[in-house]
């Protein structure tokens, strides 16, 4: 950033709270969201395009996927034989989560509760 | 709450709404879909009876001990069809390298361990979402 945005911000800051009477905790806030912003849109910026042939996602695991899918799993359904045959580690680890999510859940509601 | 339409409405319309669950459960290796999905269907059903009647209806179509037996069952089920596999001798949780029967493709007893595996997540998802709901309305006593 050049120095002119830096002293305008210091400018706007201190309007803000001198004359606008805003904390300086609020407005240090607000700078911090609007780095965070400024950095962010430019990581959407690098992003590849959507559905592009030359993105880095198309290579060869996807390929692998559609030409041999439903040869190797037997399943017409794409999706299902990642999920549950090329990637089942990964669906037992969400059903993991899940388990583990209802357990504190209903730990945490029947704590409170007289037996 | 006392309405007649609403409970007569969700009367007929619930078991269509379990079958539909059913259905893609089962299908999951063929169509879009799966246990995941179907499970949240099925929960779904057992949510709109216990709403538009009362909780104990509700829990009437499922208690409490059988919804934590189906729960813990889908999640054990889930991870013994990959011993299951190894046994079998493959890789954990292979599925044609361990040598399941993979049926025609494209029939409904087909694709080995995913058919399976669809089972045990849709029993899961589905008994998670029925319990949790119920836990959640349930009053203090």
């Amino acid at each position: 950033m050049s120095p002119i945005v830096i002293i305008l911000l210091i400018i706007i800051a201190l309007i803000l709270h001198f004359i606008a009477r805003v904390d300086l905790k609020n407005i240090l806030t607000l700078y911090l969201l609007g780095l965070i912003l400024y950095i962010f849109s430019f990581t959407v910026a690098e992003m590849p395009p959507f559905g592009h042939p030359g993105n880095p996602s198309f290579n060869e695991v996807p390929k692998r996927y559609l030409e041999a899918g439903p040869e190797e799993t037997g399943a017409l359904n794409i999706t299902s034989s990642i999920i549950t045959d090329y990637r089942a580690f990964d669906t037992l680890g969400e059903a993991t989560v899940l388990f583990a999510a209802i357990a504190a859940a209903l730990a945490t509601l029947k704590a409170h509760r007289k037996h | 709450m006392e309405d007649q339409v609403v409970r007569l409405t969700s009367r007929l319309v619930a078991p269509f709404i379990q079958i539909y669950g059913i259905y893609i459960i089962l299908h999951g290796h063929l169509s879009p879909g799966g246990g995941f999905s179907g499970g949240a269907i099925f929960g779904a059903s057992l949510i709109l009876v216990a709403l538009s009647f009362n909780l104990a209806t509700g829990v009437k179509q499922i208690s409490h001990n059988a919804a934590s037996v189906l729960e813990s069952g889908g999640a054990l089920g889930f991870a013994l069809t990959g011993f299951v596999a190894i046994a079998m001798g493959g890789n954990y949780l292979a599925n044609r390298a361990a040598g399941f029967p993979m049926g025609e493709s494209g029939q409904l007893f087909s694709a080995g361990a995913i058919l399976l595996i669809t089972i045990f997540v849709g029993i899961k998802v589905a008994s998670t979402i029925t319990t949790l709901f119920y836990n959640i309305i349930e009053k203090e006593q």
